[in-house]
């Protein structure tokens, strides 16, 4: 013990470290009081600054802190860290080596308290877990902590600090919390007990340190508890046994029963081997929790084993407290649901089973009534004269028959109610009237029975919308159960008005029902026990039926009773409709006899007194006299005998049915169920089936369907007899395509009559069928009958004549099989699919369609057709006609092709153009993916024209260009076909061709098909020929037109465009031409002769000859244009031809000129300006020979641009040709910069149409001055006068003299190496030089035959030189250096 | 055949020696050109007013001799004595006068 207990030494050291310690008075004062001289650090005031200062900051510090210093880390701490983590430690450990406060987590700190003395880096830790033992017992504890080095005066690690906070809370609540939530996360709404209890299992092992283990106990009705979860622990352990007995087991379950919470301290067996969780030894304590439920015993119990490294505290009590709760929870949910879907499957089981019983009713009681009833009427009415005993016993029988049928009847509306298929036909009703009617039936009975009848039953205001059965039973059931219980005094049934409300009151004085009896009056099959009444039977429904019919009319019943005085029942029935559902109102229908009195009232009188003895009596309405007829010697037979089918399972119907049927003179045949009367029908089919509904292997209902879905036995009549009453019943049975319906049971006679009647229908609707078979078969065109899927269940003769397919393929289902081949032929395939989706889809209509006859060729047939409704079976069906129109389909296919290839051909300017739209339209006709035309014409190969542009011969492969070469040597109009289409041969005007149509995927190339394209190839062969006779023609024109025009050499400087119009592409009278005169100057002629065609071209030769003759002789333009006149006026056609005439001195630009009636010319500056030549003008040739014309005169400056032209350039239709003059002119202006020739191409697209020019044009370019072109020897000698012949012809560009000078300088430059090196070793070689002037720049090309050495300056300083200044004098020199010359471009702008 | 060339040798009013040259300079006449100023020492003015075309060959003469020759010309001959650089190795009088040599 470091610490001291000795106040003296305690003085001494307080006195000398007071000052070390007085930062906390508290922690300072237990500081103070360690023996410090005992301790390797020695007193305080021989503390070294370094731990004064250290232990100083320690104790100032509010955040949780303790240090070591020294050799044995003597450990200090502060009273934060007291606070939170050292508690009973406190202040034993002040003092002491640190190494000793904290032993039992030496091994985890230690290691770090090293590192930091040994490399005095600090360490730091998050929340780490450590087990101390500061409160009695080890504990699982968090801290996050640092540990830094301190140091001593010199800097020497001597100690270290650890910042620590203490994270156990934190650590452990949020342990906890995840739980929690974890068990919340269950995604599931509602489980099984089980699956909860598994989850929640699952969820709590996520939680080993506070869980290591937990059971879940459920209690078990005897008391017992069952384990029902186990979490941590294997289920075998003894622990953990699988059921706890009442009162006994390891676990305080009677304790938890009573709600309380136990600590079990879990002590050897059988606890001993526990698991642990995460934990290195086992809980030594388990919490036991309840499961509490709301209200009642727990549903069982939580254990939980406890984490030994923590206490049991609320925070932790509380923790197992919410997992218990969340189990009770999860328990209660669970087994609600459980309960609640035990409950509704109980439910759902139950109505099962009822509606089952209440069906199965049905055919168990009606089949058997039948057979006692049908039997019954027969004999009653044999024995009716007869014993008489006998016949109160068959009245007996059949009284009783008529009341089980009764009630039969009613369970059946009960099924029917229950299951909501209670069929109700609101309809408006006399309410009172009705009632009375249903009332009086009983009035001969209740008076009978000695009782007053009162019946008050006045108009009402309005009627009541009522289903006429249910009430009918309503009232009925009502009265005879006054009558019943009534002995004395009346019965009062009175209809009045209350409010909204139709009330009707039912009131006997009879025995009356006991107050405690009257609620459950209408409870169904309750009797009262022991009640006075004219009757034992009875099966207590009566009145339960009747609340639940009034029910559905949205009324209600209520009775009001005294004992011994009487009952009355009062019923409400609202008026209107509003509270019936819409569809089940109806309007008034005729009203109806009351139908089902009989069995009520039969069995009322017999609760009377009998007088006579005979049962019916009176005004009793007497059972239907159906009898009368049935008896089988009576029967009226049919003439011949008829066969009757009868299919029944049960061998007493068969058997009794026969009975009658053989009786009225019917050949009957049995059999048992329906798949056997469908084989018996298609064997042979008789005139009449009879067929039980109810039937194994195939229900009467299937039968019919079957029987109405084939052909062969759709028209068989059949009667259907069913145990299953009621309309919805028979509307099924007639859906299904019977001819009648008979509800067991049923009378003899009934059956009989129905029978005959039948067969007479048939027989009727058998022979008018014939009838129209014959008439349909008598069309000449094809008839068919489809339904409403499109099968065709018809047809007639026409029709397999023309597709081939006959009535015994019948019923035809779409997709029939005459439509085309989807895959071989989709596109008929297509059209015939389009046509049928018209057919079942519209209501009338036609089309026509390519269809396939049943041998395989094709029929085009035009059909029309409109929909009905079959008067049998109400189905919507389609009944159409078509007939054969192949043959028409052909033939307008032909002509319009023929007409469609027609106009293409004739539209065509050219051969090529005619074969190419021929092309075109034969690719149309037939869908085809190409049409390809080879011709073997004058070239060594064949040309090929396709409908592919890019296609040529050397593209085929070789295989087809051998089949193509074959093809060509077959003669004209040969037919042939490969793999992939058909083709025939045709002449073309240039050799022997082969047309071949590629026809698409699935497109069959057909006889027709090819009789088409041997039509049109003949067609095309005559077009081709004419084609090219026209195109001959026009080459002629042409070749003729070009060769009179212009002259074989033009001048430098000009440029000269003809253009034949387009369309109709004809050659014109337009002309253009040049005069070289023999004083140097040149005459200009473009001139239009009025008119086209070959007369045209032959006058304008005529006019353009004598025109340059003229000009030669005087080189005067207006005296030329003179004597022309004359000339033209002697010339057919001659007249108003204009003509521009001019005479052009190139030296200088000058240019006279004189126009008879001619467009004027256009001069284009080099400044973009432009000038019309408009002077010198006068009338066109020849119209006034003799008369002067003007003659003017202008100078074409350097640089300009003179154009003339003909009118085509630039007239247009609904245009000023001022216009076209502005747009040529804008043409020039911006081709300034172009060579001439480039120019008139511009100018010749810039003005062209978009479809070409209609009208012929002339053109003619000029630009000042010509171009200078000279070709000289490559001879020095020659520099001198090229150079001068360049300085002349610079001059006449009229260039600034500098330029002049650096032009000169720079071609002089270029011809001297031209000389020089080009040409030194081949001396004498032509040098060519040319120059031409553009608006605005200027272009030289002096070009040799020899090679140029690339400028070596340093070998040859002034040639190199030479080449430097070419480029420093121009704006851009190219020299391009070839094998086969050199030559040299420059260019520069004119500034 | 020779392009036509006349040298005139002559005295300035000053008494230094003067090449008068009229005609036009090419590769065909230079050899002629070299012998006249070959044929000289000291400085030398050449006088090209009258020269109206001068090339390459002509100019590499003038080269040969430049720093010992002054020029005269008239502006028709700037560019080129300009862009050769002969203009910057030896005085060219008459030039700025009439301004091409001011286009320097």
């Amino acid at each position: 013990m470091a610490r001291s207990e000795d106040a003296g030494h305690h003085e001494r050291a307080a006195g000398a470290g007071a000052g070390v310690f007085a930062a906390d008075a508290e922690v300072g004062r237990d500081l103070a009081r360690v023996d410090w001289s005992a301790t390797p650090l020695g007193p305080p005031d021989r503390w070294p600054q370094s731990l004064q200062t250290a232990v100083s900051i320690l104790l100032s510090s509010r955040f949780p802190m303790w240090m070591a210093w020294g050799e044995e880390l003597t450990f200090f701490c502060n009273a934060a860290y007291r606070r939170d983590t050292l508690g009973q430690k406190y202040p034993w450990a002040l003092g002491r080596p640190a190494g000793e406060v904290w032993r039992e987590i030496w091994g985890d700190i230690g290691p770090r308290i090293d590192t930091v003395m040994t490399t005095g880096e600090a360490t730091w830790d998050e929340a780490l877990l450590l087990f101390v033992e500061r409160s009695g017992y080890t504990e699982e504890s968090y801290h996050t902590f640092s540990y830094s080095p301190l140091r001593d005066d010199d800097g020497t690690v001597v100690g270290m600090l650890c910042v620590v906070s203490e994270e156990t809370e934190r650590v452990i609540g949020e342990r906890r919390m995840t739980t929690l939530r974890d068990l919340g996360s269950d995604p599931s709404v509602v489980r099984t007990e089980q699956e909860i209890l598994a989850f929640a299992d699952q969820q709590l092992s996520g939680n080993p340190q506070d869980l290591p283990f937990t059971l879940t106990y459920l209690f078990q009705p005897d008391g017992s508890a069952k384990l029902a979860g186990c979490n941590g622990m294997s289920s075998g352990h003894p622990a953990a046994p699988a059921v706890l007995p009442p009162g006994e087991g390891v676990w305080p379950a009677a304790e938890a029963a009573g709600g309380e919470s136990l600590l079990v301290p879990l002590d050897g067996p059988p606890f001993s081997g526990l698991p642990a969780g995460s934990w290195a030894k086992p809980p030594t304590q388990a919490l036991v929790t309840p499961l509490l439920r709301q209200g009642d015993t727990p549903y069982g119990f939580l254990v939980a084993g406890l984490n030994p490294f923590r206490v049991l505290d609320d925070g932790y009590r509380g923790f197992v407290e919410l997992l218990a709760g969340h189990l009770s929870t999860g328990v209660a949910s669970a087994r609600s649901y459980e309960a609640q879907q035990r409950r509704a499957e109980e439910l759902a089981e139950l109505d099962r089973a009822k509606t089952t019983f209440f069906s199965n009713i049905s055919h168990e009681f009606r089949t058997p009534l039948t057979l006692i009833m049908g039997p019954l009427e027969e004999l009653r009415t044999r024995f009716a004269d007869g014993d008489r005993r006998v016949r109160e016993e068959l009245d007996v029988v059949h009284r009783n028959g008529l009341r089980l049928g009764k009630l039969v009847n009613t369970l059946l509306d009960f099924s029917r109610i229950e299951a909501g298929r209670m069929q109700a036909t609101y309809e408006p009703v006399d309410l009172p009237a009705l009632t009375g009617e249903l009332a009086s039936v009983f009035r001969s009975a209740v008076e009978k029975a000695g009782l007053v009848y009162d019946v008050d039953c006045p108009p009402l205001d309005e009627p009541v919308f009522l289903d006429r059965g249910m009430w009918e039973k309503v009232v009925l059931n009502l009265v005879s159960n006054a009558l019943k219980f009534t002995f004395d005094g009346s019965i009062r049934i009175a209809v009045r008005t209350e409010g909204s409300h139709a009330v009707v009151t039912i009131a006997d004085t009879g025995i009356g029902v006991a107050a405690d009896e009257v609620p459950r009056l209408f409870e169904r099959f309750h009797r009262i026990e022991n009640a006075r009444s004219r009757s034992n039977e009875g099966s207590g429904i009566g009145l339960a039926l009747v609340k639940e019919l009034i029910g559905l009319h949205g009324g209600t019943i209520t009775a009001d009773s005294t004992e011994g005085e009487g009952t009355r029942f009062t019923i409400r029935l609202p008026f209107g409709t509003a509270h019936l559902p819409t569809a089940s109102v109806a309007p008034a229908r005729d009203t109806r006899t009351v139908s089902s009195a009989d069995p009520y009232v039969q069995e009322a009188l017999r609760w009377l007194p009998d007088e006579d003895g005979t049962g019916a009596g009176g005004g009793v309405p007497p059972v239907p006299p159906t009898g009368a007829d049935t008896s089988p010697d009576r029967a009226t037979g049919p003439a011949v005998t008829a066969r009757v089918l009868v299919a029944d399972d049960n061998a007493d119907m068969r058997d009794y049915l026969t009975r009658i049927l053989t009786g009225a003179g019917y050949r009957v045949d049995t059999v048992e169920d329906g798949a056997q009367a469908l084989e018996a029908v298609r064997a042979q089919a008789p005139d009449l089936v009879i067929s039980d509904v109810m039937m194994p292997e195939l229900d009467g209902l299937s039968l019919v369907a079957e029987l109405r879905e084939d052909p062969r036995t759709a028209s068989v009549p059949a009667l259907l007899l069913s145990a299953r009453a009621g309309q919805e019943a028979s509307i099924e049975g007639l859906q299904a395509g019977a001819d009648d319906y008979l509800v067991k049971p049923f009378a003899a006679a009934e059956l009989l009559a129905r029978v005959r009647a039948n067969m007479e229908l048939a027989r009727l609707r058998n022979h008018q069928a014939r009838w129209r078979a014959a008439l349909v078969d008598s069309l000449q065109e094809a008839f068919f009958v489809c339904d409403e899927n499109g099968a065709v269940i018809e047809i007639n003769a026409a029709f397999t004549d023309i597709l081939g397919y006959g009535p015994e393929g019948l019923p035809y289902q779409p997709i029939h099989p005459w439509w085309p081949d989807a895959e071989t032929d989709a596109a008929a395939h297509d059209q015939v699919a389009a046509a049928f989706s018209q057919l079942v889809g519209d209501a009338k209509g036609s089309y026509s369609i390519p269809v396939t006859h049943q041998d395989g060729h094709r029929v085009w047939v035009t059909a029309m057709f409109s929909e009905a409704q079959d008067p049998d079976t109400g189905s919507q069906v389609i009944v159409g006609t078509f007939r054969d129109v192949t043959a028409e389909h052909y033939a307008i296919q032909r002509e319009s092709a023929q007409a469609a290839l027609g106009m293409r051909v004739s539209r065509a300017a050219s051969l090529p153009e005619a074969l190419t739209g021929a092309l075109a339209e034969l690719k149309d006709l037939w869908s085809a993916r190409r049409v390809l035309a080879v011709v073997r014409g004058q070239g060594q190969e064949p040309e090929v024209t396709s409908t592919d542009p890019d296609l040529t011969w050397e593209m085929l492969s070789a295989e087809r260009r051998e089949e193509f070469t074959g093809w060509l040597e077959q003669p004209p109009l040969t037919a042939v076909s490969d793999a992939k289409g058909a083709g025939i041969t045709v002449n073309h005007p240039e050799g022997p061709m082969v047309l071949h149509v590629t026809l698409g995927e699935n497109r069959p190339f057909t006889d027709e098909d090819q009789l088409l394209l041997s039509l049109m190839a003949g067609q095309l062969a005559q077009a081709l020929a004419r084609a090219h006779q026209i195109d001959q023609q026009r080459e002629t024109a042409i070749a003729l037109q070009r060769a009179i025009l212009g002259p074989s050499h033009l001048p430098e400087g000009f440029a000269v465009r003809y253009e034949p119009a387009t369309r109709p592409l004809e050659v014109g009278g337009d002309w253009y031409d040049t005069v070289a005169l023999p004083d140097g100057r040149i005459g200009i002629v473009v001139g239009d002769c009025v008119g086209h065609g070959l007369q045209a071209a032959t006058v304008m030769g005529q006019l353009r000859s004598a025109c340059r003759a003229l000009l030669l002789q005087d080189a005067s333009p207006a005296r030329t244009l003179m004597a022309l006149d004359h000339f033209a006026a002697g010339i057919p056609g001659a007249l108003c031809t204009t003509v521009f005439c001019g005479v052009l001195d190139p030296g200088t630009g000058e240019l006279t000129y004189s126009s008879a009636g001619h467009p004027p010319g256009i001069l284009t500056h080099p400044d973009g300006t432009t000038t019309l030549l408009e002077e010198g003008r006068s009338i066109p040739l020849a119209v006034r020979p003799g008369r002067h014309r003007p003659e003017a005169g202008c100078t074409v400056p350097a640089r300009a641009t003179l154009l003339l032209y003909t009118d085509g350039l630039v007239e247009r239709r609904s245009r000023p040709l001022t216009a076209g003059i502005d747009q040529a002119s804008e043409a020039v202006q911006d081709g300034r910069e172009a060579a001439v020739d480039d120019l008139a191409t511009q100018v010749m697209t810039r003005l062209a149409p978009a479809n070409g020019y209609d009208d012929d044009v002339a053109l003619l370019l000029y630009r000042h001055p010509a171009p200078l072109e000279m070709s000289f020897p490559a001879e020095s000698s020659q520099l001198a006068p090229v150079r001068k012949a360049l300085r002349s012809w610079l001059g006449q560009c009229e260039l600034p003299p500098h330029m002049v000078q650096s032009v000169l300088v720079a071609a002089g430059e270029a011809c001297a190496n031209a000389v020089e090196h080009g040409h030194r070793d081949a001396p004498g070689e032509t040098v060519r030089l040319r120059a031409e002037a553009h608006a605005g720049a200027l272009h030289l090309t002096i070009a040799d035959s020899g090679r140029w050495k690339q400028p070596q300056p340093h070998l040859n300083t002034h040639r190199g030189r030479g080449v430097g200044l070419m480029h420093a004098l121009m704006q851009r020199v190219t020299i391009t250096a070839g094998t086969t010359g050199t030559i040299v471009d420059m260019h520069t702008r004119i500034a | 055949m020779t392009t036509p060339l006349t040298l005139i040798p002559g005295h300035q009013p000053d008494g230094s020696p003067l090449l008068t040259v009229v005609g036009e300079i090419d590769m065909t006449n230079t050899g002629a050109l070299a012998e006249a100023l070959d044929g000289t020492e000291g400085s030398l003015v050449v006088d090209l007013t009258a020269v109206e075309y001068l090339d390459s060959a002509g100019l590499s003469v003038l080269f040969a001799h430049a720093d010992r020759i002054e020029l005269v010309a008239t502006p028709l001959l700037g560019p080129i004595l300009t862009v050769s650089g002969l203009a910057e190795l030896t005085t060219v009088h008459g030039l700025t006068a009439e301004g091409p040599a001011g286009d320097r």
